[in-house]
């Protein structure tokens, strides 16, 4: 009797765990239907040139993207200049070189960084670094694309430094060994074995960290001035930018259902959405390329 | 950062400190404006395909039929938001089984929540336009408009710049991109940073069709592509706090001693006004606007009973403390 | 017999306690193989690690008593350790390669070294290969990934990667505990021609390897050296009670 009624709780626990899997596909197999079918008919509301054109001004029907996309592609871009070098460095300063004590203070507070809201972030942009920024840059103002690469540079580096701590700490510490037992010093050891042994680990770190910035929105809807000027040379880092997310964020409240305006927000979305799908493919792609057979047995 | 931390100190207390309240209560609509926008079409449509109801409709009919608490939702432009606000406080006060939860977003958003039935009154700082009370039409309802208060628009900069009056004209050059140095107007020789509101502020489509088009209906003259679109009336006031080459525009009641206002004038020759009640009272200071609430329909109830007691004196009263201009009935 | 290597008084701490030496005194000849017996967790490893200085990346809390290679105090902190671990070369209980391919887990130590020379590289390489009796199997296809070779052969390469350094001294660690018999046979069959330019350390991973190949053991049981004598004595006539308990199997 007793077993019969485990079977049976065993059962009703497989099916629930299977409900929760499936249940979540499901989310987001909705999630892309509606993103599809509510962006795709901007194709026909808009005349394609249109679409593609450079100058974004809703309320009197233009509807050019494509400063949107160089403006989200520009911050990010500035934000991976500034947290890539900066968050594999610290990633490995705290695996490699800092004594344990510190190491164990400065991981959980570069980790707390990344809980920091980013509506807090843009407060501290607003009030700090946009005006740091003017007076030091001589620039017109403070709040450009540069600011939000800063401050989005602050939210990837978390992430970049946290996995990738964990990836350069998950290299054997044979390998080390084995490169100091030769005669070879921790710099040389760091640079030609264990960065090269974590590669894979890393690249994750930065495409994860990457893949944050792109979608962020708080921030940069603060701080980088959401004018959407056509970038058109390296400078326009240090000019006002308008990003994707941040004219979703600001628009979608105020349009009308069905409205062309309305559709091109969500094609805005589903642009948004190709972007983090591919940025994801490719860490999936890292991430699971096949271990070599050595390499699964001993690591 | 000293600086800004001196600045809060200082509001906090009597009037001043309800500007901080303002301030952290406008950037928790923020937050919350971020999230409900980007998730709402989401779950609006999942429920929709999972076939239940619009839980979020919400009829004050209904609620004032239903015996003793009323409740209200009150949404829509964010200029009016601390004005609402009071009023909705107070009203509460004298009234307790009152209750209006007040909400801001734009202008564009109040009015989409009329259509949708999920607000009852639209605070708007602008007319609703043609094609809102088609669409409105369209979902039953009838737009009914009380105008509740008049606003001036104030011509910002920072207190460093030399210059104290423009003309619409030059205004209008400024912001389309025609006049990009201040030394062009007389001032010194730097950079123009144009401030403006986001495009679902009512603030903002006024400032268009009054300022940079003068007034002109078939001028298609806009904004150039280089002005800053902030999400928030503190964001333009501390920009144009801190730096020399800013200029913004801002509802009256939002403008704070730490910037300089400008005296506007019709057109060069004429003379040249700073926003007050009593050059708005007097059809004197050229940018100011009515700001309205429309319901569904002729008002009536509780929600009359609200609307009567706003223009009422005591109601206007609130308006005149708060830098707008009161109504004479 | 010269001695190579002696250590007097030696003591080393843990700074968590644990696997300590205590008081250890012994002087090894230079030229033959030493094997260093007993327990799991008698100090062996942490012994070994003493002569490259490999504990310095160890948290040691404290080192005391002497440690002489040719009479030079390698335990002065002044001393280049550097230079210290291209003399003194390790092999490691697992094999473990670089991850480079085959040529570069051999050359890496040298071009390390300063070396740059092509030709020299490629003959270092060979003559490391050849001592470490993996040419033959590897010589076709020395740019594979060493990832590619079978564990013995790896552990063959941490040995030709080590001897390619021309070190004095070579320390073991347990080198054959993760291969097969046939790949044992072939890492003994190497130390044994290597033993005549090379004085060997080694902590075998089994008494009877120590049997096989060394020629003095060193009996450790929990931090303590017991006893130091030829491989004849330690196995027939053990002059201590626990080293005759331990080579019979009364305890292990």
């Amino acid at each position: 009797m007793a077993a019969k009624s485990q079977k049976i709780t065993g059962a009703l626990i497989t099916k629930g765990i299977q409900f929760s899997g499936f249940s979540s596909i499901l989310f987001v197999l909705l999630i892309m239907f509606f993103l599809f079918y509510q962006g795709i008919p901007a194709l026909f509301d808009v005349p394609l040139g249109d679409l593609f054109s450079q100058r974004w001004y809703p309320i009197e029907s233009l509807y050019g993207i494509v400063p949107l996309i160089l403006g989200s592609l520009i911050v990010t871009l500035g934000a991976s200049l500034i947290a890539v070098p900066f968050g594999v460095i610290t990633a490995i300063y705290i695996a490699e070189i800092a004594p344990r004590w510190l190491a164990e203070i400065m991981k959980p507070l570069v980790e707390l960084l990344a809980g920091l809201p980013s509506v807090v972030l843009g407060f501290l942009g607003i009030l700090i670094v946009s005006p740091f920024l003017r007076d030091v840059l001589n620039l017109p103002t403070g709040l450009t694309a540069f600011t939000g690469s800063l401050l989005l540079g602050g939210i990837a580096i978390p992430t970049i430094v946290s996995i990738s701590e964990d990836a350069l700490k998950n290299v054997p510490v044979s390998y080390r060994q084995g490169s100091y037992a030769l005669g070879v010093t921790q710099w040389q050891t760091i640079w030609s074995v264990t960065v090269p042994a974590a590669r894979r680990g890393i690249l994750t770190a930065i495409m994860l960290g990457l893949g944050r910035t792109i979608g962020e929105t708080m921030t940069v809807m603060m701080v980088t001035g959401n004018a959407p000027v056509m970038p058109a040379s390296f400078m326009a880092l240090f000019m006002p930018i308008r990003t994707m997310t941040a004219t979703i964020a600001s628009e979608m409240g105020e349009v009308a259902g069905g409205s062309p305006h309305y559709h091109v927000l969500f094609f805005i979305g589903l642009i948004l959405f190709l972007f983090t799908l591919a940025v994801n493919i490719v860490v999936s792609r890292i991430s699971t390329q096949q271990l070599k057979r050595s390499e699964r047995i001993l690591s | 950062m000293t600086l800004g931390v001196d600045d809060e100190k200082g509001k906090l207390n009597g009037i001043e400190g309800t500007k901080l309240k303002q301030f952290l209560y406008n950037s928790s609509v923020m937050i919350k404006r971020k999230t409900i926008r980007i998730l709402l079409p989401l779950y609006m449509g999942v429920i929709c395909l999972t076939g239940c109801q619009n839980l979020m409709a919400n009829n004050p009919g209904h609620a004032a039929n239903s015996g003793t608490r009323v409740y209200m939702e009150d949404k829509g432009s964010d200029t009016m938001v601390n004005l609402a606000l009071y009023w909705a406080e107070r009203y509460q006060e004298l009234n307790p089984e009152v209750s209006i939860s007040v909400t801001g977003g734009g202008t564009g958003t109040g009015i989409a929540a009329l259509i949708s039935k999920s607000a009852s009154i639209a605070n708007a700082s602008r007319k609703i336009e043609a094609e809102e009370v088609a669409l409105a039409n369209l979902n039953g309802i009838e737009p009914h408009e009380l105008v509740v208060a008049r606003d001036a628009i104030a011509v910002i900069i920072n207190r460093q710049n030399p210059i104290n009056q423009l003309t619409l004209q030059q205004l209008s050059d400024i912001y389309s991109g025609k006049i990009e140095n201040w030394s062009q107007i007389g001032g010194e020789n730097r950079p123009i940073v144009k401030l403006s509101r986001e495009t679902n502020s009512g603030t903002h489509v006024y400032f268009l069709e009054s300022v940079i088009r003068l007034g002109n209906p078939n001028d298609k003259t806009i904004f150039s592509a280089d002005t800053l679109l902030l999400p928030s009336s503190e964001g333009i006031i501390t920009e144009v706090r801190d730096n020399p080459n800013a200029i913004g525009y801002d509802g009256l009641g939002y403008v704070t001693e730490d910037v300089k206002t400008l005296a506007i004038s019709e057109d060069s020759g004429k003379p040249f006004f700073l926003p007050n009640v009593e050059t708005v009272k007097q059809n004197l200071y050229p940018i100011a606007r009515d700001l309205y609430m429309y319901t569904n329909g002729e008002p009536t109830g509780e929600l009359l009973n609200y609307l009567d007691w706003i223009l009422s004196f005591e109601g206007q009263q609130i308006v005149q403390e708060l830098g707008f201009v009161p109504v004479n009935k | 017999m010269t001695d190579k290597i002696i250590v007097e008084n030696f003591s080393l701490t843990y700074s968590d306690g644990t696997e300590s030496l205590f008081d250890v005194d012994i002087h090894i000849p230079g030229n033959k193989i030493t094997a260093l017996i007993g327990p799991a967790g008698g100090g062996k490893s942490t012994f070994l690690r003493i002569f490259n200085r490999l504990n310095d990346l160890a948290d040691v809390r404290e080192v005391r008593g002497n440690v002489l290679i040719d009479d030079v105090d390698i335990l002065d902190p002044e001393l280049d350790v550097i230079a210290l671990r291209r003399k003194i070369g390790i092999v490691f209980s697992r094999p473990l390669p670089l991850p480079l391919t085959i040529y570069q887990n051999v050359s890496y130590g040298l071009e390390i070294a300063g070396e740059r020379n092509k030709n020299k590289l490629n003959a270092g390489v060979e003559h490391a290969l050849q001592m470490a009796e993996l040419w033959e199997e590897v010589k076709g296809r020395l740019f594979d990934s060493a990832y590619s070779l079978s564990g013995g052969q790896q552990q063959r390469l941490c040995l030709a990667r080590t001897l390619a350094l021309e070190p004095e001294i070579i320390l073991l660690d347990e080198p054959t505990s993760a291969l097969d018999p046939v790949a044992t046979a072939k890492i003994e069959s190497s130390l044994s021609e290597l033993k005549n330019q090379y004085t060997i350390i080694i902590a075998p991973h089994n008494t009877q390897q120590a049997g096989r190949i060394a020629d003095y053991v060193a009996f450790f049981l929990q931090g303590r050296m017991i006893e130091f004598s030829s491989v004849e004595n330690i196995f027939t006539r053990p002059v201590d009670e626990r080293t005759q308990d331990y080579i019979s199997g009364k305890f292990g």
